[in-house]
């Protein structure tokens, strides 16, 4: 477009309209250069090890303030615009995820954590209000329109799953009200993430997944996959001398499995390998021709997006910047030696000297777009030059039977000289009733024989019943190449049996811990937030035999029914001997009628007699 | 402000056309369908796909998902135990899959409630909740609500903990009707037993149907091997084998006679009722009444019932009424800038969010310390000493 019109300035004569039209074509490019940077998508691959592959796709879009406030939406979506200023929410975060990531396998996590939530649903908001009761009023407002708009019962995070979290969570947008902002924060750790929850989600972007890298979004894929996650975030941006913007980030992450997002939609099915196929371990004792014990796969299949994603990417989304690095929507990180065949549709762009190595194409709109990876050895994880989580937590429950049990979180600092200063943020239904005069800290395995507090602070707020839940936050400090232990007892609340879920045996969800790593630097040496989150955890409760009502009304009535009976019995009849009881006129009829026939007999043979 | 004075000048004119409009016929004016699986649990996957071929059949035919209200108490498309992720199949062909890419569904798990439905039929809800989740339904609009669950005589059972009877549906349809908000409906009950739900019925305008006697079971249809279960119920499926077959599109002249005349009792295993009773006209009038009426989309239609002339006169006047109350606020504003501001402020108290929340108490957590910890063991020490020597030398003075 830009050309297009120097080249009509360049044709044009006279030396005025030249003038004209290069000042047109300039304010043109100014107005496109503006557009097009209020949105911006991009997909990057990650190869991980064991024939697994990280997607990330990351959609940003732009608002000015002044724009948004009087709802004139273009890339913001006017759907979650209005909800967002109905309830007068300034930052909000929400995400819907499924699956466990795996550390050990798959190293750090995308984005430090930041974009993840916890299994189910997480949403975070700041909330302009006067007070706490107005800020809970809104928050609702809320979820209620969230919960609408996302097809998810966010509408189920009320005051008793809603905590107010006072170090774990740090705005990420620039606020000017900061007084008056309320941060509240809620989960739904059982909640089900489908398509459903996926087809608003694309329905927020401009493009809609329709073209861009966004069509490669597929429910049946990115639910197949080992874990998601996906997030919407939404804040202001004020930078120093520009208007101040609205952004709204929407990430989906996942780890597809290769081998297993091939299989062919209509027959997903595994078979079993033909024994001729199999590899087996020779180094095993009992190895023999009948008996193998098979290897992992030696080798990552080849792939190409259509394999993975079920479809090629359908063109660039033209909303998106046509020069510069951010027009490079699709990037694939594997080392320059790596062949990829490309197809049509997209400028391949290799990174520089100095970068993590990564390809990058341009895509074209209305163009198709795909690449053939070819099979690969599989490569470990530090041949894949993954990077290492700072600290890992692992949350388990201890005890047993119905009544107590216990909460045990294990963290693991593998660094051999810094310690790390952790926010561990709990947020447990009201059902469960942690003892605080329990909470201990061990050290139970160092590499580094010194005196160490690690407890350093703890933010407490304790349960109601049915009105709130226990809120614990904990500032730790785990010293260098050291597990330490933190354990808590509790208590299970009995419900009513009203209060139980349709599947109450299945159990009731706690919500995953959430760790902030603190005092941690980026490359430019600005603070970042690194997270990373627990699973879930599946607490049992005594759950009473649900048809007992029935049973008890059943036999309370039967018992009632024979007491009254026989009381009854007893009560209104009267007992007397068998001569005593007075004739009735039945059988005084009958007496009567005998005795006039053997009185008329009597007669009849008197007289006969008399006759002889 | 011109604009307005043209409508006050076109005003007359519709009022004058008003007198010679005489199209009456009864017609809808919209198309709502609210789909109801009634539950949980993988094995009973039937009942969610019963729903959901319901809800692809009636988005074919062009009924838009804010006017579909899905409720599915279970999650079977990304059930662990369901081995093809994302997809739900209602036969063993598994030609086309129910859950698709594009879906909406408005209630889910255990949002999925007696008390939640009754409300969604009657439309009495807090403060707050989403059109995406109301049936905003008017006296112009047709219904279909159909119902998939487990039954028996004349209840339903929800999620396996509660169940609604069929005098609930029956006063739940009647105060529909009192508050118009419907037009006529069709209701359709796939379970053991259907046909004693719609026994108590007396709202006007109601067609119901239901897949079995009283004393009789509903049957599923088959089960597909690779999904481990029954993936759809009989009567479902032959109501579905019509639609799809004869019903192709929204031109289609099919009539609920021809519907209900399609049923087979040797196919479907046990014998499907129908009632007329309520509906004006009766028998005859059901009869006529094309399935699209109920199942399909009906889009730019002028209604005029009998009486139309004074409704639209009244309309018309109110319209007027509410022309001159923006030309007297245009004059205001022109006049009086702070009459307007007044108006302003009192329209916003108007559109404040008022959702009621408990005064419950929202407080902060408290940051724990260790001192406090020992200040307090020392206190409770003193008290204890205190109350020991109360209790030793009280003992002592008495003597």
């Amino acid at each position: 477009m830009c050309s297009l019109l120097q080249q009509v300035a360049q044709g044009a004569s006279k030396h005025n309209a030249m003038m004209f039209l290069t000042f047109l074509y300039l304010a043109a490019c100014l107005v496109l250069t503006t557009l097009a940077t209020d949105y911006f998508e991009r997909l990057d691959l990650t190869p991980l090890p064991l024939g697994s592959l990280l997607a990330s796709f990351e959609f940003r879009s732009n608002e000015t303030l002044s724009a948004y406030n009087s709802q004139n939406f273009r890339y913001f979506p006017r759907s979650l615009g209005q909800v967002l200023q109905h309830a007068d929410t300034k930052e909000l975060h929400l995400r819907f995820s499924t699956g466990r990531w795996d550390t050990e396998t798959w190293g750090a996590r995308p984005w430090d954590g930041t974009k993840e939530g916890g299994t189910g649903v997480e949403l975070w908001a700041w909330i302009n209000a006067e007070n706490e009761k107005e800020a809970m009023r809104k928050w609702i407002t809320l979820n209620q329109g969230l919960s609408g708009l996302f097809c998810a019962s966010l509408n189920f995070i009320d005051e008793t799953r809603t905590t107010k979290p006072v170090l774990s969570f740090q705005p990420a947008g620039t606020h000017t009200q900061n007084g008056s902002l309320h941060l509240l924060h809620g989960v739904l750790p059982g909640e089900v993430v489908c398509t459903e929850n996926l087809t608003p989600f694309l329905k927020l972007l401009p493009c809609k997944g329709k073209a861009g890298v966004a069509s490669l979004l597929d429910g049946h894929k990115i639910f197949d996959a080992s874990w998601q996650s996906m997030s919407v975030d939404v804040r202001p941006r004020c930078l120093t001398g520009q208007e101040c913007l609205v952004e709204i980030a929407q990430t989906i992450d996942m780890v597809l499995n290769i081998a297993r997002a091939k299989r062919p939609r209509g027959d997903p099915i595994p078979r079993p390998v033909q024994p001729h196929e199999l590899i087996c371990d020779e180094t095993k004792s009992y190895h023999n021709h009948e008996t193998c014990y098979p290897v992992d796969a030696l080798e990552t299949p080849e792939w190409s997006l259509n394999d993975v994603f079920g479809r090629p990417v359908a063109g660039a989304c033209p909303l998106c910047d046509e020069e510069g690095p951010e027009a490079k929507s699709l990037c694939l990180h594997v080392p320059h030696s790596q062949g990829v065949w490309i197809g049509a549709g997209g400028f391949e762009v290799r990174s520089g000297p100095g970068e993590r190595e990564k390809r990058c194409w341009q895509l074209v709109p209305g163009e198709r777009f795909d690449f053939d990876m070819p099979k690969t050895s599989v490569r470990t994880h530090a041949q894949l030059d993954l990077t290492d989580e700072l600290i890992t937590a692992e949350r388990t429950m201890t005890g047993h039977g119905a009544a107590k049990g216990g909460m045990r979180t294990v963290f693991t600092n593998p660094s051999s000289k810094d310690p790390v200063d952790i926010v561990v943020f709990e947020s447990l239904p009201w059902f469960l009733r942690p003892f605080m005069h329990t909470l201990k800290a061990q050290i139970t395995d160092t590499g580094f024989p010194s005196e160490w507090e690690v407890i350093k602070d703890v933010y407490y707020r304790p349960a109601v019943d049915r009105k709130r839940g226990t809120q614990i936050e904990m500032v730790l400090s785990i010293p260098p190449s050291s597990t330490v232990m933190v354990t808590y007892d509790f208590e299970k609340a009995i419900l009513r049996y009203t209060e139980y879920p349709p599947d109450a045996n299945r159990g009731f969800i706690v919500a995953p811990a959430v760790v902030r790593i603190l005092n941690q630097v980026d490359a430019t040496g600005n603070a970042k937030a690194i997270y990373i989150r627990t699973t879930s955890l599946l607490l049992s409760l005594p759950t009473p035999d649900f048809s007992m009502p029935y049973n008890v009304i059943i036999l309370t009535s039967t018992v009632m029914a024979l007491a009254f009976g026989s009381i009854f019995n007893i009560l209104i009849r009267r007992f007397v001997a068998f001569d005593e009881v007075p004739e009735n006129k039945l059988s005084k009829i009958v007496k009567t009628s005998r005795f006039r026939i053997a009185l008329l007999k009597e007669r009849i043979m008197g007289k006969a007699g008399k006759k002889e | 402000m011109y604009f307005l004075n043209l409508i006050s000048g076109i005003l007359p004119f519709l009022l004058t056309l008003a007198f010679y409009n005489v199209q009456t016929h009864a017609a809808h004016t919209s198309n709502w369908a609210v789909l109801v699986s009634t539950s949980r649990f993988w094995f009973n996957y039937r009942h969610l796909s019963n729903t959901l071929s319901l809800y692809r059949t009636v988005k074919r035919l062009g009924i838009p998902d804010s006017q579909i209200l899905l409720l599915l108490p279970d999650d079977m498309a990304c059930n662990p135990r369901n081995a093809f992720p994302g997809t739900v199949y209602s036969n063993a062909d598994r030609h086309m899959d129910l859950y698709g890419t594009n879906i909406e569904v408005d209630y889910r798990g255990y949002e999925v409630t007696v008390e939640n439905f009754i409300r969604l039929l009657t439309d009495r809800w807090e403060e707050g909740v989403p059109a995406s989740k109301r049936l905003l339904t008017d006296e112009g609009s047709n219904i279909l609500i159909y119902m998939t669950g487990h039954g028996g005589n004349e209840f339903l059972k929800f999620q396996d903990s509660e169940e609604i009877s069929s005098w609930d549906l029956a006063d739940a349809f009647s105060q529909m009707r009192e508050k118009g908000r419907y037009n006529e409906m069709l209701f359709m009950i796939d379970t053991c037993q259907a046909n004693t739900l719609f026994r108590q019925f007396y709202a006007d305008g109601v067609i119901a149907t239901g897949s079995s006697e009283e004393d009789e079971s509903s049957y599923s249809h088959h089960a597909d091997n690779d999904v481990g279960v029954a993936v759809i119920d009989r009567w479902t499926y032959y109501v579905l084998e019509f639609l799809e077959k004869e019903v192709t599109g929204l031109n289609s002249d099919k009539t609920l006679g021809d519907l209900f005349d399609s049923y087979d009792v040797e196919k479907i295993h046990s014998r499907p009722g129908v009632r007329w009773d309520l509906f004006p006209g009766g028998e005859e009038a059901g009869r006529s009444r094309r399935v699209v009426d109920f199942f399909g989309n009906v889009q730019g239609v002028e209604v005029q019932s009998g009486n139309a002339r004074e409704e639209l006169q009244k309309d018309l006047e109110g319209l007027m009424r509410l022309v001159e109350e923006y030309q007297e606020f245009a004059a205001a504003q022109e006049k009086n800038q702070t009459l307007m501001d007044e108006v302003m402020v009192q329209r916003g108290a108007g559109e404040k969010a008022q959702v009621q929340v408990q005064d419950g108490k929202m407080t902060s957590s408290v940051r724990l310390k260790k001192d406090a910890f020992s200040s307090r063991q020392v206190a409770g020490a003193v008290v204890l000493a205190g109350l020991a020597s109360l209790w030793y030398f009280g003992s002592k003075i008495m003597v």
